[in-house]
């Protein structure tokens, strides 16, 4: 998988040229919940799969459990989860992507990676409806058409439920 | 300020720090016996030449002028011999000693703050003087004229150049053809030092010569000589001369130089050889400037035993990072090999090649534990640095509270890990300031009115248990009374619940509670608070707990019980469903089965017991207790472990034991932090030799929460 981004990457930095204008930010696009969103690629360390998470007695449901990470103990916490309120099967494609937020390091559970793009920040739109969670921060509309949500992982520390 | 100036920078405060320690502790110490042994005043002395001489390579000047002014008096006492002090004057002595120290560690935490340094140093510079100026009045003999101050005063007083030119006395040097007499700037300050900095800048550059004063780099002393007299260098050859001549434009601090021709004479020297030790009677600094104009060499022998400089210690400062990874990668191999010797591969191997890899694998076994261990103990540092501290707080307290006060302290030798040190020391001298101001009666009147020993005690003790350090403040003062915190409290707001419904040891605890400030009135009540809450909150950053007895009119304990972190632990795996959770095999008593469910004994509210020795216990079921579906629901099924910590028994029920193994202790990710985990017996995992994580339960934190708050 991460050849695939890597090709992709590649892709992207050709096409770059034709556009450069804009607050471009790079940011890795990923399906959880039948939602496309993304984040910037600052906070992304690695993408794994089929890991072995040990349940922690006694959190709530959305944080999966930890999982040894070369000899670091790293958290886990299920978006899926986190935003339906309800237990995942986990699939082939299902992974994890290990991030870095204001020096803490955690893994968060999605449906699937798709890619890194460059998204101009200029184009993102607030979302105009009330968020219980507040987990999103604004819209777009990407270049296939279909509309991609910004994913805030300030805020995924700070989840209170 | 370049990295490399950083670096001596942070040597510098380290090595300081370390020279004050050592001298507060001679310093307490020697005042207990109401005197100084003359081995400590020639420490003193030389630790007062250290701090000078390394204060003026980094150009602090108050500390170097302040340290000077200290060793020129312990110059003139160890030359006198203590004896020469009457009792008064040692009084004196040690308060001026006290005080210095508190001015040198001001000045050091001002460079480590950054801050600017003390400019006005003349006041206490005076004092020093003073004070010297008083011992020589008593032993004045003529030439007690001489205002001892000023004459020995370096930077001030610098003699000019000039004069000195007249009547340039060149060094003995057989060998020399050439001199090269040399004035530094005056008031550069060190001038000894500096001399030697040019003269090893020389050298680096090939160039052979001798140089003269020789001790100048060790002997302070000379400093004096080198501002009035200039310093010499000698040269075999003109050549050499004439190069150093060319590099010596290009030094700093150098007022101006001039090239000599050696006179061809027979040196004085050995005559002049006795004259120092002789003169010496008279005071030091003046005899130093007259005597050995001639022979410089000569000074040697009297110098020598003064220029052993720093205090040698075989020791070395390392970033406690490394040292944290080290440990890290420690734990891993130790993990990776048990990983390796319980492979499922060594099953392919006949029962030779097996044995002959048993072998092999028992000897590494043995390698990594002694690695393991060393490596812990790295990080491991006697207590007894903080609990010194506290003899000087009691000390400076008892003078100024005018209260008779001993400090008893019991097992200074514990060692405890460095990051602990450094996160109690302000804890614990907090907690001896409250106990001396407000725990301690106010006179020795009300403490016999007690019927108590007119001199108040202080107890710290620290101990070690296998999981935790105990450390204890114990005064037998007022003690404090419940209700009056109570009251205070109530006054304050700070109350969350009914009054009645606080128990003796919460109405305790209030103390550390934020806003619980001290004032007047409490110091009278005798409560504390100042800053109590952030002692707490110290301790517990470190993962302890703190507690409070106190009983009115016996006294007051504060009990901080702070768990080794970073250990490499004894643990027993046991599983519960999927979950495989490690106990240290330090809590467990013993593991066993019941035979029957008739073994449990169930009181009115279903709570279960089961008896042991004749007692009878709690049990927590872990899958109940941590909610998980465990493999069984019969009892006689799964396994009870009999576990204990601190005076806490009870038995654990689980599904299986699986066996033992060493594991390191890992935080749990700050993260889960969020979720209390820690008050259900969660604040630890470690990585299994398989890869998985297992949970390391604390057995006090189950304890507490099953069955204490149950």
């Amino acid at each position: 998988m991460a050849d695939e981004i890597l090709s992709q990457e590649q892709e992207i930095e050709n096409s770059e040229n034709a556009q450069t204008s804009g607050n471009l930010q790079r940011c890795l696009t990923f399906e959880s919940n039948g939602l496309v969103m993304y984040m910037s690629t600052d906070y992304v360390i690695e993408i794994i799969n089929d890991h072995n998470i040990t349940p922690v007695p006694l959190v709530p449901s959305y944080v999966s459990g930890i999982i040894n990470l070369r000899g670091q103990v790293v958290p886990v916490v299920d978006i899926r989860v986190l935003m339906d309120e309800e237990v995942k099967e986990y699939t082939s494609k299902t992974c994890i992507i290990i991030l870095t937020i204001d020096g803490t390091t955690m893994g968060i559970i999605v449906d699937n990676v798709r890619q890194v793009v460059d998204i101009d920040l200029d184009d993102v739109h607030p979302i105009p409806v009330r968020q219980r969670k507040k987990l999103l921060t604004g819209m777009l509309n990407m270049s296939d058409g279909t509309v991609a949500m910004a994913f805030d992982c300030e805020a995924l520390m700070n989840v209170q439920m | 300020m370049n990295s490399e100036m950083e670096g001596m920078l942070d040597t510098y405060l380290f090595e300081t720090n370390g020279l004050l320690d050592r001298l507060d502790e001679m310093l307490v110490d020697d005042e207990k016996k109401g005197d100084f042994s003359t081995d400590d005043i020639n420490e003193i002395f030389r630790i007062m030449h250290t701090i000078k001489g390394s204060s003026a390579m980094m150009e602090f000047n108050s500390l170097s002028v302040i340290a000077h002014r200290i060793e020129d008096l312990f110059f003139f006492i160890r030359d006198k011999g203590i004896d020469f002090l009457g009792d008064q004057d040692k009084k004196d002595l040690f308060e001026l000693m006290f005080k210095s120290e508190d001015y040198l560690r001001g000045e050091v935490e001002k460079v480590e703050n950054g801050q600017p340094l003390d400019e006005n140093i003349d006041h206490f510079q005076k004092v020093v003087d003073d004070f010297l100026a008083r011992l020589k009045k008593d032993e004045t003999q003529a030439e007690g004229g001489a205002p001892a101050a000023d004459a020995k005063d370096g930077s001030s007083a610098p003699a000019p150049a000039a004069d000195a030119k007249a009547d340039v006395e060149l060094p003995t040097d057989e060998s020399a053809t050439v001199f090269i007499h040399i004035f530094l700037e005056e008031g550069v300050g060190m001038e000894n030092l500096r001399a030697f900095m040019i003269v090893n800048a020389l050298k680096e550059n090939g160039i052979v010569f001798n140089y003269y004063p020789k001790d100048m780099d060790t002997n302070a002393e000379e400093a004096k000589t080198i501002i009035s007299k200039g310093f010499f260098l000698a040269f075999e050859s003109l050549d050499q001369a004439n190069t150093a001549e060319e590099l010596l434009k290009s030094q700093p601090h150098i007022k101006n130089f001039e090239v000599i021709d050696a006179p061809k004479q027979e040196p004085p020297k050995p005559v002049e050889a006795p004259k120092p030790a002789e003169a010496s009677k008279a005071a030091a600094p003046e005899e130093k400037k007259a005597a050995p104009k001639a022979a410089p060499a000569a000074k040697q022998p009297a110098a020598a035993p003064v220029s052993n400089g720093p205090v040698k210690q075989s020791l070395i400062s390392v970033n406690l990072q490394k040292l944290d990874a080290l440990n890290d990668l420690v734990g891993e191999i130790v993990i990776t090999e048990s990983m390796v010797t319980s492979s499922p591969a060594l099953k392919e191997l006949d029962q030779e090649s097996l044995d002959k890899f048993m072998k092999s694998a028992r000897q590494l076994r043995k390698l990594t534990d002694d690695l393991q261990d060393i490596s812990m103990s790295l990080r491991m540092v006697s207590i007894s640095g903080v609990f010194q501290k506290m003899n000087r707080i009691v000390r400076d307290m008892k003078t100024k509270l005018n209260k008779d006060v001993r400090l008893t302290i019991i097992g200074e030798d514990t060692e405890v890990d460095k990051t602990i040190v450094d996160s109690i020391s302000d804890p614990i001298m907090h907690i001896v300031r409250n106990s001396m101001d407000h725990g301690i009666e106010a006179t020795k009147e009300e403490r016999i009115a007690a019927g108590k020993d007119p001199q108040g005690e202080i107890v710290l003790s620290a101990t070690h248990t296998s999981s935790e350090v105990v450390i204890s403040v114990k005064d037998d003062g007022y003690g404090m009374d419940p209700e009056k915190l109570l009251d205070k409290a109530e006054e304050k707001g700070i109350l969350t619940k009914p009054r009645e419904a606080y128990s003796k040891r919460e109405a305790l605890g209030l103390i550390m509670v934020p806003g619980f400030s001290t004032n007047k009135q409490v110091t009278e009540y005798s409560g504390r608070g100042v800053g109590m809450d952030v002692v707490r909150k110290n301790v517990e950053s470190v993962g302890g707990i703190i507690s409070i007895e106190s009983e009115v009119g016996e006294g007051t304990t504060i009990t901080m019980k702070i768990p080794l972190t970073l250990a490499i632990v004894d643990g027993m795996k046991i599983s519960v469903g999927d979950s495989v959770f490690t106990i240290p095999i330090s809590n467990i008593r013993q593991t066993f089965k019941i035979k029957d469910d008739s073994d449990i004994i169930r009181d009115e509210s279903g709570n279960q017991m089961v008896e042991q020795m004749g007692e009878f216990y709690p049990i927590v079921r872990l899958d109940r207790f941590y909610n998980i579906k465990g493999n069984y629901e019969d009892m006689k099924d799964g396994i009870l472990v009999w576990v204990e910590a601190s005076d806490k028994q009870c038995c654990l029920y689980a599904d299986d034991l699986i066996g033992s193994q060493q594991v390191v202790v890992k935080p749990m990710p700050s993260y889960l932090a969020n979720f209390n985990l820690k008050e259900y017996g969660i604040n630890g995992c470690t990585i299994l030799g398989d890869g998985t994580i297992s949970v390391i339960l604390d057995v006090l934190g189950i304890y507490n929460a099953a069955i204490e708050n149950a």
